[in-house]
């Protein structure tokens, strides 16, 4: 058909119609095999012809009532800007940079909350241990009935003892590791976070609790005359374990500060901001648990010097320390 | 003639399109629809198969290679589950750009809810907080015993409101998507058909032998434009005989309102039914493109109405 009697919107299509189809068949294959396939000049032209497109689109959905052409357009500036508009990063530099920079730099900047989060547990701590030496009918309530193992104010020293230096445990290796994984920790630790977006209250208080065992754990141990040795089984996977649960709380009352302190944006604004740290947090949090189980799980049995176990736990809780302290500083 | 109040169903569709417009940073609304429940749900479960089934060859492995003592064995299950299946929702989703392999096979794509890329702490937010929502209540619901039948019920019920969530608003987001600002859309297939206005077939060589007055093209608007089209398309493909008889019917019932909506006088053969058709079309199209140009925009035949002309 000759040129001139072509009516306005069909000699638009026409002009542009090859570019489109470049276009269409430069996002099928960046959807199936990835943008890295494209060379040099293709990569320019995905960009430029998506461009060229959605102008298109804006003119075609100003001039042309041709419902198959502008189906067409709006589906392809959809799918183009879809591959345009794509994380390029390799995974490798992603978790490289949550490493290097995003986990420690989130650590430092919520600093206040991590404060809480270690207060709440240290009041828990103190109280539950004077509250044993008030009175050891204490110990029974703070203690959840599952969790001793027969480690009670009625237990005998040398049974405390046992426990303390056990030589042979039921379970060994990976399915220790797995088993204190989700052991009573680990679901505290996801229940604290989680909790922390219902007004801060639950994860302090649950953080708190989780203190007041603990202390009334250790002040039975001291008063058998086993603290030292108590505090050696403790560390060597404790620090990090522990550590782990201040920082879920941490994360938890981050979110529920968010909440309660919304500031100059709207309380689900103001909560999607804080998610960026706390997330951060929970990972950190979820890393620790696992280092703590293998801790846990392999060496705790294997080391029996109580030296040692300070040394290990604590030197694994200092090197978590500079991690957060000195990796991602900016070069000044 | 005052225009009626939109039906139910009416402003649901209207939701529905305002739903699924996205803002692209180069300031247009681009069009993407929002993916159905049924897709979502059929894509969760290719990957819950594909990851439980990963997770048991693997747990079946350690189990007959006896690397672990029998009463383990369950904490080795559940964490077998745990560390394939949520870096599997985030990696593939990274490296996809939002879509892991049950979201490809169905054809849905997480998309950043105003516009612009996908970032790592999205999609990871919203897989976290899919272990929240769903899987570890999910879990829970599974192992429980009847002799606690509290914790069941509560985290039946937060399932529950988890799949809820999702049908109370127009996007179909879910706790996770609204904690990541991301929501899921369909991808449709771009199919580029032929321009009708320029089709040089046989049939249409013909088409010069009809003219049409401008006051014969005042009638109709937008949307008997494009079902004329549709009708027209619907021409092109294959017939057998009934069916090829049941369209030359319709065709000359069409052909008998529009000649006598526009008053085209001149009777039309029989031959040259399509031929008309195709002519009045290309003839409509051309006239309403260049009163849209002129800021005169028809949507149907009532506009007349409207504009109280």
């Amino acid at each position: 058909m000759e040129e001139g009697t072509l009516i306005r919107s069909a000699r638009f299509r026409q002009e542009r119609e090859a570019d489109w189809q470049r276009l269409e068949t430069l996002v099928l294959r960046v959807e199936k095999r990835g943008v890295q396939t494209l060379d040099f000049a293709e990569a320019r032209d995905l960009a430029s012809l998506y461009r060229q497109a959605t102008t298109s689109l804006a003119i075609a959905r100003e001039i042309s009532l041709d419902k198959a052409l502008l189906a067409y357009l709006e589906t392809l500036a959809a799918r183009a800007y879809l591959c345009v508009y794509a994380q390029q990063e390799r995974l490798g530099g992603i978790f490289a940079r949550f490493f290097t920079q995003s986990a420690p730099q989130a650590m430092r900047r919520s600093w206040k909350f991590l404060f809480f989060g270690f207060a709440c547990m240290g009041l828990g701590v103190l109280v539950g241990y004077l509250l044993y030496f008030e009175a050891s009918d204490w110990y029974h309530v703070f203690m959840p009935s599952g969790m001793a193992n027969g480690r009670g104010p009625d237990a005998s020293t040398a049974y405390l003892r046992s426990v303390i230096y056990d030589e042979d445990p039921e379970v060994e290796g990976l399915g220790a590791f797995a088993t204190f994984l989700f052991s009573h920790n680990t679901r505290i630790a996801i229940f604290v976070f989680g909790l922390g977006l219902f007004a801060c209250a639950p994860a302090a208080m649950l953080t708190f609790y989780n203190g007041l065992s603990l202390g009334a754990f250790v002040a039975l141990h001291v008063d058998r005359g086993l603290g030292w040795d108590i505090g050696g089984w403790l560390s060597i996977h404790g620090v990090t374990e522990l550590s782990a649960i201040c920082i879920a709380c941490a994360g938890g009352l981050q979110l529920g500060s968010a909440v309660l302190f919304p500031g100059q944006r709207r309380r689900g604004e103001a909560l999607r901001h804080a998610g960026q740290d706390a997330l951060k947090l929970a990972l950190i949090a979820a890393i620790m648990l696992v280092v703590a189980a293998i801790l846990e799980g392999f060496f705790r049995q294997l080391v029996q010097d109580m030296t040692m176990r300070y040394v290990i736990g604590w030197g694994v809780g200092a090197l978590w320390l500079a991690w957060f302290l000195f990796a991602g500083r900016e070069q000044s | 003639m005052t225009a009626a109040a939109p039906s139910r169903k009416e402003r649901r569709a209207q939701r529905r399109r305002n739903a699924s417009r996205v803002m692209a940073p180069e300031g247009i609304e681009l069009n993407l629809p929002i993916a159905g429940i049924g897709a979502r749900l059929g894509a969760q479960i290719t990957d819950v198969l594909l990851t439980s089934t990963f997770a048991l060859s693997l747990f079946l492995i350690i189990f007959f290679s006896e690397l672990v003592d029998p009463w383990s064995l369950s904490a080795v299950a559940v964490l077998l589950f745990f560390i394939i299946r949520i870096p599997y929702y985030i990696v593939t989703e990274l490296i996809w750009n939002g879509q892991t392999l049950g979201k490809r096979f169905v054809k849905i794509r997480v998309v950043a809810h105003r516009g612009g890329p996908l970032t790592t702490h999205a999609l990871v937010m919203r897989n976290i907080l899919k272990e929240a929502e769903v899987f570890l209540p999910g879990t829970l619901l599974l192992t429980l015993d009847s002799d606690a039948p509290y914790g069941s019920l509560i985290s039946m019920a937060w399932v529950m409101m988890a799949f809820a969530i999702p049908l109370s608003n127009p996007h179909r987001m879910r706790l996770g998507d609204f904690a990541a600002g991301t929501h899921v859309v369909a991808l449709q297939d771009p199919i580029l058909l032929s321009d009708l206005a320029k089709s040089s077939s046989a049939k249409t060589t013909s088409t010069t032998k009809f003219t049409f007055q401008a006051y014969q093209l005042d009638h109709y608007g937008r949307f008997e434009l494009q079902t004329l089209e549709s009708f027209l398309r619907a021409q092109e493909r294959d017939m057998d005989q009934a069916q090829y008889k049941r369209s030359a019917e319709t065709l000359a019932a069409i052909v008998e309102r529009v000649r006598k909506k526009i008053g085209y006088a001149d009777a039309v053969k029989r031959a040259d039914h399509l031929a008309f058709l195709s002519a009045f079309y290309k003839a409509q199209r051309a006239y309403l493109e260049q009163r849209q140009i002129f800021g005169d925009r028809r949507t149907d035949k009532f506009h007349r109405d409207e504009t109280g002309s």
